[in-house]
């Protein structure tokens, strides 16, 4: 007899949302988080006083109540949360920021649409033809890998356009360098310029607070501060997980969200792990600001993304980090939040794992100091002195989310191989999260739902 | 139970599912999905939920007879005429 039906390894926002839909309709789940917090990637940290998100700029798939078939609100129906009390911040707009011209769009597509036909006159209706052609291509269909850039060139033939379409759709969902799966660029291009940014009212916390209330309403046990070491197998099925202090637990199932790689160590899964580790790795700064001043048409923006580049390199710096281009991001500017102080402002940067990794700790903390100082000697170029007056800033790295994600090279967007049938070489080990492919916040819980749906709840 | 304790049951269960599902145009033998707009995972849960409550385990080639809130009834009548 197993001592529970599922096994969850991580209790980030894949794994809570997998352990609700298997509690909700009584398979006894235990998730299993090796950090104190739930969340993952997208988890918090205190630093004097201030409670600092980890993951999250923005949440993307945004959707009124009511439509019923929009991502967001089909999550909400399977986790039986009620979308009505999720009171949501939508953003005000952001930017698409080149050298070349700038982009502005928000949750209204109609304002993408006058912008690019004011900068790309002779481009605009080969963007609307786009936009129908991403709506009714179906992303989900298990097709071989074709590229977005060769889709994008032969329908806009406009390489500007292309890039910058392209910068946000990358930084913020594309486990790859310098291309894109279409199917992802499909998901990517619908959640970001068809659906837009939002934030969930109050911070992560408290999403995630919701998440482990319903959770454990239905009967759900978590540990944390508690890692898996061992898949323990039998021929070709799972029989269960060994912790680290040895204890060995038994599950009819094992629904692991540690990414491609974390998962063959544990279960000695044999496959050419190289392949399967990302490349694509940040370092982030967040500033605290007493206020923001910023040039007149820079100001009230969500998120600006930034080339300084005449082309967009969407590829591992060689550097430790690349301030060339990156994304900033306002938290505090979104529709309806109080006016908060001190001001947050983020800057997100690519930055290589390899040059974070190999260092002492002294030169790591120098490392961070000077890298901050490229970015904020980028941004500047943008923004001005922004970060004069900063009360607190603070960094993280590669090595820091690989630490607390168990993202093999900080890779956040896991691996650019997906496997999204969620199978694994044992009949009842399955995989969900981010190396399944659903991208974001909403993704990864949608991720969680559908592995749990399609191999658990039949 | 009897055919409207049936009726009934599916509703809630619908309810429970879909916070804004509106009955009030509900036709007995139109399909469900299309008019309370439901997909395929909503309707896994109305499976789901009938397995939970009556242990009642709905092979998957049975799925369209459940297809309206009536062929739901003639359904599951036999199934749950102890429950």
């Amino acid at each position: 007899m197993a001592d529970y039906q599922l096994i969850i390894i991580g209790g980030g926002l894949a794994g809570l949302a997998a352990g609700i839909r298997a509690a909700r309709f009584g398979l006894k789940p235990l998730i299993i988080e090796q950090h104190s917090l739930p969340g993952g990637l997208n988890s918090y940290y205190f630093r004097q006083g201030h409670l600092l998100e980890t993951g999250l700029h923005a949440m993307t798939n945004f959707a009124p109540p009511g439509v019923k078939h929009a991502p967001l609100n089909r999550l909400f129906r399977q986790l039986q949360l009620s979308r009505k009390e999720f009171v949501t911040h939508e953003q005000l707009e952001s930017e698409v920021f080149f050298p070349q011209a700038s982009l502005r769009f928000s949750n209204n597509l109609d304002l993408l649409y006058e912008e690019i036909a004011a900068r790309f006159p002779m481009s605009i209706d080969r963007f609307r033809a786009v936009v129908k052609e991403v709506k009714a291509y179906n992303p989900f269909a298990e097709v071989p890998w074709r590229s977005a850039r060769t889709f994008l060139r032969s329908r806009l033939g406009e390489p500007l356009l292309e890039d910058m379409l392209l910068l946000p759709l990358m930084v913020y969902g594309n486990a790859e360098e310098d291309d894109m799966d279409l199917g992802q660029f499909a998901i990517m291009f619908q959640a970001v310029f068809l659906e837009g940014f939002f934030r969930p009212k109050g911070t992560i916390k408290d999403l995630l607070e919701l998440l482990l209330a319903q959770y454990r309403h239905f009967g759900g046990e978590i540990r944390f501060r508690s890692s898996v070491t061992q898949i323990l197998s039998i021929g070709d099925r799972v029989q269960g997980i060994r912790l680290q202090n040895g204890e060995e637990l038994l599950a009819d199932a094992v629904l692991s969200t540690a990414g491609i790689p974390g998962t063959a160590e544990m279960s000695g899964w044999s496959l050419e792990e190289s392949r399967y580790i990302g490349k694509m790795s940040f370092m982030e700064t967040i500033y605290l600001l007493p206020e923001l001043s910023l040039p007149p048409e820079h100001r009230a923006k969500t998120i600006i993304f930034y080339n300084l580049n005449n082309e967009l390199v969407y590829h591992r710096p060689t550097e430790p980090i690349d301030s060339s281009w990156g994304v900033i991001c306002f938290p505090g500017n979104f529709h309806d939040l109080p006016k908060n102080s001190p001001v947050q402002v983020r800057v997100t940067n690519a930055a290589n794992y390899d040059h974070w990794q190999q260092i002492t700790p002294e030169e790591y903390l120098q490392l961070k100091e000077k890298c901050g100082q490229q970015t904020s000697t980028a941004v500047s170029k943008i923004l001005g002195d922004y970060n004069q007056n900063a009360v607190f800033h603070d960094s993280f790295t590669p090595t820091t989310i690989e630490r607390y994600t168990g993202k093999r090279a900080g890779a956040v967007y896991g691996s650019p191989v997906k496997i999204k049938s969620g199978k694994t070489p044992w009949k009842n080990l399955f995989i969900a999260g981010t190396d399944q492919g659903y991208l974001g916040i909403v993704g990864a819980m949608l991720s969680g739902v559908t592995i749990v749906n399609q191999h658990l709840l039949r | 139970m009897t055919r409207d304790d049936i009726k009934e049951v599916i509703l809630e269960i619908i309810k429970d599912i879909d916070e804004e599902a509106e009955f009030s145009d509900l036709d007995d033998d139109k399909p469900l999905r299309d008019q309370l707009d439901l997909d395929s995972m909503d309707f896994l849960d109305i499976v789901m939920e009938l397995r939970k409550r009556y242990k009642l385990q709905i092979p998957e080639e049975d799925y369209p007879q459940l297809a309206t809130l009536m062929s739901c009834v003639n359904y599951l009548e036999p199934k749950l005429k102890d429950a």
